[in-house]
């Protein structure tokens, strides 16, 4: 019970999450269709970015997941009221956030898994590289789980929801620098592309697997705004949890 | 009295909106429940039945007052109360894709049941709630009656010392009513205690030992149906067809009330024979029987309306 934080409940309403998620097997099939879209077409125009492209993949499919948990938050709140339900029981908010956001993420797994085995195959990596990847989408699925879940409690209809899940998947995993190289970018606008959580990961990844450049500066400046936002918001979601555990 | 398993002080709620008029949906609730009881919140649509069960069941914090769960604060310890508590929701669903009986088993594991126990509880739940037909079935699958069961079974498997139900058996049909009914009977019995809200005036009085009427935010009224029922001029009810234009003759025998062309007089059951026999003067037909709880609601509910 480190911080005071409650976690029992947490396993089990994540094998819930999975259980109800892997029903929706069509839908985890579908996340991957922006990222296969994507993929091919950088396969045909530019091939040699194809390395850079797949590991823009993987760290957008976890980033994806923040849009899952914020669409099944709402839709648990919204439409079925099971949020009032585990909220008046034993199992603590954290648990439920926790819960949730782990399930989804473990459900939208194998997905990620077969885009992690072509990387292997198009671009193997070494240890230290598998190392920061994984340190990294962990940082991207903390910051993304966080933003959905709170988004998801801001509203009272669905139908609101649905533009800010396209707008933020849109504007934090398109338009930055995740599926092209941070060499692209403006180098005024570089800055911002290495303190956002979705860029800031491919960044540090590219650079572990030599895909791309980085100045000691830039790994500092990434890896920094990554490992704040990662923790700052697994946190302020606890927070957050808690605090719309019960309406104000 | 022992210590109440809740106790609510002078509860009061007001919405405020950026975009219209503050709304004060409970204003000043005062009430108690005791350990092992079953208790009903009456009221129209908007009185504030459902608002003070999100109050007391830690899902609401309240503008002012005080409400306590075995003696400990929901706005102060929300996280004391909820092991000792569980919810239905009002317009509750479970899990689409989760059968009735992973549904249930899951939400007693979440809340640290035992497997065993999570188990044995999960099957007596189906069958208390005649679900074991469509217990492996995904509840997407289910009509709207079978997952308002799904949904009761769920809470009363938590078998916790306070059930908090708001409309518990709204969709079900008769049958299924009767067995939330008898589930909801046993569990007290067994020593929990039960406040729920319901539309459903029969099931209000065949269910809950005391009630409480609800309007504008305040308790109008508070206790048991013949009680509730006294407070409208007597326990019986002659309904005189074609009596309307006599109210006058059978003013003296207690409250008339005008229907279209038919009288109704609530009395005594000690005045039923002299009625019966001046509507036999008058040569009208006349049937007797009890007032029902939902005339009860309607007059005092209603007198409430046209005083303000």
């Amino acid at each position: 019970m480190a911080f005071g934080l409650k976690w029992a409940g947490a396993g089990v309403f994540c094998a819930t999450e999975v259980r109800v998620q892997f029903h929706e097997w069509l839908a985890i099939l579908t996340g991957t269709i922006v990222q296969a879209v994507l993929l091919i077409f950088v396969w045909v125009l530019a091939p040699a970015l194809l390395a850079i492209a797949l590991v823009g993949a993987l760290v957008y499919s976890v980033f994806l997941i923040g849009q899952r948990v914020l669409n099944e938050a709402a839709y648990v709140r919204i439409d079925h009221k099971l949020n009032e339900l585990y909220h008046a029981s034993p199992m603590s908010p954290e648990a439920y956030f926790l819960g949730m956001s782990s399930g989804i993420f473990l459900a939208y797994l194998p997905p990620i898994l077969v885009i992690a085995v072509i990387t292997v195959l198009v671009a193997p990596f070494d240890l230290r590289t598998w190392g920061v990847l994984i340190a990294c989408m962990l940082a991207v699925w903390s910051v993304s789980a966080t933003l959905g879940y709170f988004i998801s409690t801001l509203f009272k209809d669905m139908k609101t929801i649905w533009p800010y899940s396209s707008l933020i998947t849109n504007l934090l995993g398109i338009v930055p620098p995740v599926f092209y190289p941070l060499g692209l970018v403006p180098a005024g606008w570089r800055w911002l592309a290495l303190v956002l959580p979705t860029s800031s990961a491919t960044a540090l990844v590219n650079g572990a697997a030599g895909f791309e450049v980085l100045t000691s500066g830039d790994i500092l400046l990434a890896g920094g705004s990554l490992a704040v936002e990662a923790i700052a918001l697994f946190f302020f979601g606890i927070y957050w949890a808690r605090r719309t555990a019960r309406e104000a | 009295m022992t210590e109440p398993a809740l106790r609510a002080e002078d509860v009061r709620k007001t919405y405020h909106s950026r975009r219209g008029p503050a709304v004060e949906a409970l204003r000043g609730v005062s009430l108690a429940l005791a350990k092992g009881e079953r208790v009903a919140l009456l009221g129209r649509n908007g009185a504030g039945k459902t608002t003070f069960l999100r109050i007391a069941s830690t899902l609401l914090a309240p503008t002012s007052g005080a409400v306590e769960v075995f003696g400990l604060d929901v706005s102060r310890s929300p996280e004391l109360v909820r092991p000792f508590i569980a919810v239905v929701p009002q317009e509750g669903k479970p899990f689409f894709h989760l059968t009735p009986r992973e549904q249930i088993y899951a939400y007693l594991r979440a809340r640290g049941v035992d497997r065993e126990t999570a188990k044995s509880r999960t099957e007596q739940s189906l069958e208390q709630m005649d679900l074991n037909e469509v217990a492996n079935r995904l509840c997407i699958t289910l009509s709207g009656g079978q997952k308002q069961r799904v949904m009761v079974a769920t809470v009363i498997a938590t078998e916790a010392p306070l059930l908090f139900l708001d409309e518990p058996t709204i969709g079900m049909d008769p049958f299924a009513r009767r067995s939330v009914w008898g589930s909801l009977r046993r569990l007290t019995r067994a020593g929990s205690t039960i406040l729920l809200t319901t539309h459903y005036l029969d099931e209000a009085e065949a269910l809950s030992q005391r009630l409480y009427i609800i309007e504008e935010g305040r308790v109008l009224v508070a206790g048991t149906a013949e009680e509730l029922k006294r407070q409208v001029g007597g326990t019986m009810r002659v309904s005189i067809t074609d009596g309307g234009k006599l109210s006058g003759e059978f003013a003296s025998f207690g409250t008339c009330v005008r229907e279209g062309e038919s009288l109704h007089v609530i009395t005594g059951p000690e005045r039923i024979n002299e009625i019966m026999a001046l509507a036999m003067r008058e040569k009208v037909s006349a049937t007797v029987g009890p007032v029902t709880l939902e005339e009860a609601f309607l007059r005092v509910v209603g007198r409430s309306i046209e005083e303000e």
